[in-house]
């Protein structure tokens, strides 16, 4: 069976997010992949890479003593989604965390005399699932941070032939009912063919 | 001059706090009153909460424990951000110090039948000093999306002729200790072109075009 971790971002349960994330574990599910559902705000991850960390980030023997139960999730996974809200621009900072203490040297990339090569080759398939409070002409206008870090640097982390998909909801703000339902649907159907 | 410098890293002896002293030693020589927050030594917590997430439409309340902050940004003309790169972004802990202090009626209005507007129009100059582990080609490929979060996204929301600011260095794994008093250099120069003269005036001296 295929390993798929899903990582949520959000704060509040109750938030359209949340739903988002919920959708997403529910369709991977009956699928038939196993889903590895790692809800940040609820784990309590910490999101600070600390000094001690920061010292030893390059020592490929022992950086990952700090949070290996996530490394080991990351690394069994053949499938990895991320399901946020972009807040000014970015990820969440809890999500940024994430990839800046799980996402080690050793882990998801080595350094080769100098280069850097993505070390995530168990990682077949990619999604981040996401929303905007701003529409998709400003988020354009910005150059689309979130958008590029998932489908260029992620995805150049990741398997060489993974496939990556970005699935976003602009302009969130002001999105009634209707538009949020196509996403949920839309996003479901997304996660049956992944 | 009112310029609030962020400053971000775990270590105070790593090369980015060379940089920041840098930035604070222009600033103080133009007689710009400079505050600087220190994200890490204040073990600032980068997440935003269930309970601020509940509220956070409405805007800071009086009693929010990041006042001393929101507060010095409001006051600030000229804000400057001097951290490392990390996966082509900002740290964990900045991009937290930006969903938690950049709040609704502080950074932006959202008003209920129109897009975002800017709150911060009264920052005129916004300067980014970082370090990327990556090359500048690796760093352009991927989009350098922490650049473009804070010279584009944040920039959208200060003064419409906002003077920006941007100095790194890259490679910063293969630096030696003369591409690091370089980089010490460059900053200083650009420094000095951020806090000039205000661009309003720079027509003044500006030599006439044939």
């Amino acid at each position: 069976m295929t390993r798929a971790m899903v990582v949520h971002a959000h704060p509040c349960d109750e938030s359209f997010s949340a739903a988002l994330f919920g959708r997403t574990v529910e369709t991977l599910g009956a699928r038939g992949w196993q889903v590895d559902s790692c809800s940040l705000y609820q784990e309590q991850f910490q999101p600070v890479l600390s000094a001690a960390e920061r010292r030893g980030y390059h020592d490929m023997d022992g950086n990952t003593g700090p949070v290996q139960a996530y490394v080991d999730r990351v690394t069994a996974a053949e499938a990895l989604v991320l399901v946020f809200p972009v807040w000014n621009f970015g990820y969440p900072a809890i999500l940024k965390g994430f990839l800046d203490r799980v996402f080690l040297p050793g882990v998801s990339f080595v350094l080769d005399g100098g280069r850097v090569r993505g070390n995530l080759r168990s990682i077949r398939r990619l999604a981040a699932v996401t929303t905007y409070g701003g529409d998709r002409l400003r988020a354009t206008l910005v150059g689309d941070p979130p958008r590029r870090s998932v489908m260029r640097h992620l995805r150049a982390v990741t398997h060489p032939r993974a496939r990556a998909r970005y699935l976003a909801l602009y302009d969130m703000n002001r999105a009634d009912a209707d538009r949020r339902a196509a996403f949920l649907s839309r996003v479901e159907r997304s996660m049956e063919r992944l | 001059m009112r310029a609030l410098v962020i400053y971000c890293h775990p270590s105070s002896q790593s090369f980015t706090a060379a940089v920041r002293d840098v930035v604070v030693d222009k600033l103080r020589k133009a007689g710009a009153a400079t505050e600087v927050i220190d994200l890490y030594a204040e073990g600032f917590d980068a997440r935003l909460s269930p309970e601020e997430w509940a509220c956070y439409i409405d805007g800071p309340k009086a009693d929010c424990p990041r006042m001393p902050h929101i507060d010095a940004l409001k006051a600030a003309d000229t804000l400057i951000f001097v951290y490392p790169t990390w996966w082509y972004g900002m740290p964990a802990v900045l991009k937290g110090w930006l969903d938690r202090v950049l709040l609704p009626d502080v950074a932006f209005h959202l008003p209920p039948d129109g897009p975002i507007t800017p709150g911060l129009r009264h920052i005129k100059r916004l300067g980014v000093f970082t370090t990327c582990g990556a090359s500048w080609w690796l760093t352009r490929f991927i989009g350098a999306p922490g650049r473009r979060t804070l010279l584009r996204g944040l920039r959208l929301l200060c003064a419409r002729r906002t003077r920006t600011a941007f100095c790194a260095h890259y490679s910063m794994d293969a630096s030696t200790a003369d591409s690091r008093a370089r980089h010490l250099r460059r900053v200083a120069v650009s420094m000095d072109r951020l806090i000039g003269r205000p661009r309003d005036g720079a027509a003044e001296t500006a030599p006439a075009r044939a």
